[in-house]
């Protein structure tokens, strides 16, 4: 009606249609969306020849091993359709007792990283391994002739097979040379000790941390909780821990003292002086300290042989020889971790600089270490190796130090390659593969078997020989195939082979001294320790691993630099803040975490990241440290700290962990022997509880046993396809771990203590989250489990607010389904999703479901058999991964059962128990053994 | 003043009134009932194979049993189609030159699977597991009709939630002794209370959790 000229100004592309066309049209979409309703078709391809016993779907066990530190644990991996998809531990290998650690348990997804170096990289842009044997054969001949003699770098091997091999190459190579070092440093007398933790009543640790990190963490975090239990000989055992900063031995310590490396090495040769009987002078302390040291030596010296003194890293090494030998005398519980014999030794790293500065290095081979990183992150030694006209570095990734040299093998993960492995206290097992190589790779013994000259070397010959060295042996078949089943090997031993027991090790060339750390000049003492949940720069290119909380300050994607609060203070600095750390040697830069507890005037660094080339997942992560110290030093003096004006939050799972007033329940701590004040039952209308079914399934944590070490963290992440999501939306608070570790600071301002508490879903008996759901998605079974029905949620989050223990996770994005963070969703990482349990979608809410694909097959099985499940064949993944065997799950209706007898203990108690939600997830109170005349018990 | 509504707005308006409840219900009611025809649930349907296998020949004329060829199905989730070595351990000797067999063969000398189209297949989120069906006396006929009468293989069942509920709800009339487990003329649902009793008791079948969420869906 309005005729203006806009009417006039049609659009070109106006459609003209007609009433009947518009009909027709909207029919036949009707007609298209309803013809696409059928579901999809399938192709269903069967075998063409069936391996034997291989059924589709069902899982296969093999026992293998798996490296850390050079050194082997035990392991069973379960296979499914020829696809490793879950490492546990193996009952059989005294290094895993059963259970795991985060590296063991986050190592599949080394294997199917799709950054993982596939193929071999040399100077051509395509080269095969023909190309690079025909040169390795031109400088195999020179260094036969001795003009390029062959240096070999590895870091610490332990595996028989290598030690054979090497042998061998020094034989028909003269003139090679064998460098081998540590990434952690140079320090291997404090590092490689077994404290025996079960014989030990008093355990005095100084500045060691034989609970955290490492490859003896399992035995050790065992044998202390059996020397924890109140019937074992000697009664509880009481632990000191005298460190510089925050470890997991001293958040589990029952007293602890703070102070700096130069302190605690003083304090060492006094304690040693007291306990031989020639007192020197002692140490300058302030009044609380001195009185905490002359009561923790009473309490050793009345100890005897059941006192156990315990050196650690950061000690000098004539300190640690020292402590060593008076432990000798006084029969204390400690034994040396198993060294390779002195004839055997390899050369340190400090005299492969030395001859690779001195331009003698031609003929190169690093396998499988990283020194451009975490040895020597120097441009003088990038150039020199630049400059090596045949360097060859083989590794699982092409990183640092690939980049630098002319070739890069790739090499084959421990779970596709043959191999053998000894472990910390001496016991040998094989490594088996788990799969195929996925790519064109070799193993380190098919690598060496190249420089040997064989033209198709096979890591399985290898391995064999080493072990069957009589030909005409006819027991060898059965042998092998026992030592495959039990993943133990036992009755042989090969040529060469490290040996376990008090072998003297020399002290290495050179020591470390840490001077006084003054702070007349304001300057620091920089204390450099693993990462607990990256280790040395190995794993940085673990998305798991990268998303594990630390166990204390629960920081994820980043190390941190850590100060005590009076030191931040005085730089003005806050949580988050960047600081700039340097020494004579370099210079990094990090973010502030205020430690409370750390001693004064030193600054907590963690090695592992930093890494420059490590992958999309590990790159521009944290800083280096190594940059600051000259060598392997992890005791460097004279560094200095200021603040930038950047700002780097770290990305946390846990943001308070104060526990004041009411909010002390959460965390009770008993003495031992104590009990909680009994609660008895509350008044309910509710009549006694009418199960319909014979299993009821409950579980019992005991967090006086957790030590924190997060191995059920990445169990439960490993078994339920529980996605990771990055570091910013772990800033937004949306990290997926079903299972969480809260750290609860349970001590007083002077004398802070740590706590630690999982909390998996709790299975509320009255759960707040079922009433709430619209579409009855969390449902109740008939065995006590709270319920996620995954096909029915659409995602209105009530039940995550109405959870009263927050232990909900929402899909916010599809971090498993499309919208993985960087390149965790291309091929082949899908290949490694558990196939019983649903990959959620977005939108879709997820929880701890007591892995009820577990329950479920154990019931399938049991309903075959037409028998009951047995108390203890029903293990949840963080069950079978815990190493101190703190969480007990089982069948509330059998009497008899594990967890009833834990119910019924004395420290037992219910998180929020006044909400009413009646959980089945219980836990026992935390147990102090404080010294009665040190002031502070469980107060 | 001119109304702004003709005398026809208010039959439009009742109209709307009325239809908007109306369409709304007719949706759920068309909607349900698509998705539980066989138009949806496919059954009835006779699929295509790349070789027309034919369970009529090979169950009611030859009389193999089951577990010739789907060997797993007392051990496993997935009860398994046989490989081409099952096939051949009979066509090897019998009908070796048959051209309707020659995928068979070449499969044998090619190393390649028969890819055989999917006729009974549940989806993703449901995880059924054959044989604590199989051990617990639901015979191979229950669910997938008397084999020995289909020519090519054919969904003879709906293979729905609610179908699958209705045996989960009361499984007794479905049971069958342990040795008739894997004949297919056996008539399912029996109908004798006295023998689901029977058989409940034998099988030892706890009937409390089987319509829980958890049995099927995790």
């Amino acid at each position: 009606m309005n005729d203006t000229a806009a009417s006039h100004a049609a659009p070109a592309s106006r459609i003209e249609i007609s009433r009947r066309t518009a009909l027709k049209l909207f029919t036949g979409g009707i007609a298209a969306s309803l013809a696409g309703c059928s579901p999809p078709a399938e192709k269903n391809m069967p075998y063409v020849d069936m391996p034997e016993g291989l059924v589709p779907g069902e899982p296969q066990y093999y026992a293998t091993a798996l490296p850390l530190g050079g050194y082997g644990r035990g392991v069973i991996v379960k296979a499914v359709d020829g696809r490793p998809i879950k490492v546990s531990g193996n009952p059989r290998h005294p290094a895993s007792l059963g259970s795991t650690d985060v590296f063991a348990e986050a190592a599949l997804v080394e294997l199917y990283d799709p950054e993982r170096s596939r193929d071999i990289r040399g100077t051509q842009p395509i080269n095969g391994w023909t190309d690079f044997l025909g040169e390795l054969q031109q400088w195999s001949g020179k260094a036969k002739r001795g003009e390029a003699p062959l240096h070999l770098v590895t870091s610490t091997v332990a595996s028989p097979t290598l030690l054979g091999q090497i042998a061998a190459l020094k034989q028909q190579y003269p003139g090679m040379r064998w460098f081998a070092y540590d990434p952690l440093g140079d320090d291997e007398s404090a590092r490689s000790l077994i404290p025996r933790l079960d014989r030990a009543s008093v355990i005095v640790s100084l500045g060691a941390d034989p609970l955290g990190s490492g490859p003896m963490q399992i035995m050790a975090s065992r044998a202390f909780i059996n020397g924890r239990m109140p019937e074992s000989p000697g009664g509880m055992s009481r632990l000191y821990a005298i460190e510089s900063t925050w470890t997991l031995t001293g958040a589990n310590a029952d007293h602890r003292l703070a102070l700096p490396p130069d302190k605690i090495d003083a304090l060492a040769m006094e304690i040693v002086g007291r306990l031989e009987g020639h007192p020197g002078s002692p140490l300058s302390l302030e009044k609380g300290a001195r009185h905490f040291v002359d009561q923790m030596i009473a309490d050793l010296q009345g100890a005897g042989a059941g006192g156990l003194l315990l050196p650690g890293p950061m000690l000098r090494e004539e300190t640690v020889q020292a402590v060593l030998q008076s432990g000798k005398r006084r029969g204390a519980p400690l034994d040396r971790a198993a060294a390779l014999p002195a004839q055997l030794r390899p050369e340190a790293f400090a005299a492969f600089e030395e001859a690779l500065h001195s331009r003698k290095v031609q003929n190169l081979l690093l396998l499988d270490c990283n020194p451009a990183f975490d040895a020597a992150p120097d441009a003088k030694f990038a150039n020199a190796l630049k400059g090596v006209p045949f360097a060859v570095h083989a590794g699982l990734y092409d990183n640092e130090t690939a980049d630098l040299c002319r070739w890069q093998l790739p090499l084959s993960h421990p779970l596709e390659a043959w191999s053998d492995l000894t472990s910390a206290d001496g016991t040998v097992a094989i490594v088996q593969p788990l799969i195929r190589p996925l790519y064109d790779t070799r193993s380190q013994h098919e690598i060496l078997g190249f420089y040997a000259g064989q033209t198709a070397p096979s890591g399985y010959d290898a391995v064999r020989q080493t072990w069957n060295r009589e030909p005409q042996d006819k027991g060898f078949e059965d042998w092998w195939r026992d030592a495959l089943v039990k993943g133990v090997v036992s009755g042989r031993s090969p040529q060469f082979t490290l040996s376990a027991g008090n072998a003297e090790i020399s002290p290495p060339a050179s020591s470390q001294s840490p001077s006084d750390a003054s702070a007349a000049d304001g300057s620091f003492v920089a204390l450099i320790q693993p990462d607990p949940t990256i280790y040395d720069g190995r794993f940085t290119n673990n998305a798991w691993l990268q998303e594990c909380p630390k166990p204390l300050s629960k920081g994820t994607w980043t190390n941190a630099v850590s100060l005590a609060p009076e030191d931040a203070a005085a730089l003005g600095a806050s949580d988050g803040d960047v600081l700039a750390v340097s020494s004579s040697e370099g210079k990094i830069e990090g973010p502030l975490r205020i430690d409370k507890g750390q001693a004064r005037g030193v600054v907590g660094l963690t090695l592992g990241y930093g890494r420059t080339d490590a992958g999309a997942i590990g790159n521009g992560l944290g800083y280096n440290p190594r940059l600051l110290s000259p060598g392997f030093q992890n005791v460097v003096p004279g560094v200095h700290v200021k603040k930038t004006d950047r700002r780097a939050p770290i990305p946390s799972t846990q943001m308070h962990f104060s526990l004041e007033g009411d909010l002390r329940k959460l965390l009770p701590e008993v003495a031992p022997g104590g009990s909680l004040p009994e609660s008895g039952p509350k008044p309910s209308l509710f009549g006694p509880p009418q199960p319909r079914d014979p299993y009821s399934w409950a579980m019992v944590i005991d967090a006086a046993a957790c030590t924190g070490c997060n191995a059920c963290v990445v169990a439960c992440q490993v078994e339920n396809n529980v996605a990771v999501v990055g570091p910013d939306e772990v800033a937004n608070g949306r990290a997926m771990h079903w299972l969480r570790i809260d750290s609860y600071n349970i001590g007083t301002a002077e004398e802070p203590r740590h706590g630690f508490e999982p909390v998996p879903c709790m299975q509320c008996e009255k759960a707040p989250c079922e009433p709430v759901c619209p579409v009855e998605a969390s449902v109740h079974d008939t065995e006590g489990l709270n319920v996620q029905v995954y096909n029915r949620c659409v995602g209105t989050r009530f039940c995550q607010s109405n959870c009263p223990y927050k232990v909900r996770r929402f899909n916010w994005f599809a971090y498993n389904s499309g919208q993985e963070y960087k390149d965790l969703g291309e091929d082949p990482m899908p290949a490694r999703n558990n196939p019983d349990v649903t990959v959620r979608a977005r939108g879709v809410m997820e929880k701890c479901t007591y892995c009820v694909q577990r329950i479920s097959g154990a019931r399938r099985d049991a309903e075959k058999a037409d028998r009951p499940i047995a108390d203890g064949e029903l293990k949840t993944a963080c069950q079978e991964a815990c190493p101190t065997r703190a969480i007990t799950f089982g069948n509330l209706q059998d009497k008899g059962s594990k967890v009833n007898a834990r119910r019924a203990d004395p420290r037992h108690f219910t998180l929020l128990e006044e909400l009413g939600t009646r959980p089945r997830t219980t836990y026992l109170a935390r147990v102090r053994n404080a010294n009665p005349k040190l002031a502070g018990g469980s107060a | 003043m001119a109304q702004v509504f003709k005398p026809r707005a208010n039959t439009i308006a009742l109209a709307i009134l009325v239809s908007v409840p109306v369409i709304v219900v007719l949706v759920f009611i068309v909607n349900y009932q698509l998705h539980a025809s066989p138009y949806a649930t496919l059954m009835g349907l006779y699929v295509d194979q790349p070789i027309p296998f034919s369970h009529k020949h090979h169950v009611g004329d030859v009389g193999l049993d089951c577990r010739y060829c789907h060997t797993s199905v007392e051990n496993a989730a997935y009860a398994s189609l046989p490989p081409t070595h099952t096939c051949m351990t009979c066509h090897s000797q019998l009908f070796t030159n048959v051209a309707m067999l020659a995928p068979v063969r070449q499969s044998l000398a090619t190393g390649t699977p028969i890819a055989w189209n999917r006729v009974y297949k549940l989806p993703d989120y449901v995880y059924f597991d054959h044989s604590v069906h199989v051990k617990n006396g639901i015979g191979c006929s229950t669910c997938h009709g008397d084999m020995s009468k289909q020519p090519l293989t054919v969904k003879e069942k709906p293979l729905t939630m609610g179908w699958c509920l209705k045996c989960h709800r009361d499984p007794g009339p479905h049971l069958r002794p342990a040795s008739e487990v894997f004949d297919p003329h056996v008539p399912d649902p029996h109908n004798d209370p006295q023998k689901a009793v029977a058989l409940l008791r034998h099988y030892v079948i706890e009937t409390g959790n089987m319509t829980d969420c958890s049995t099927c869906h995790r």
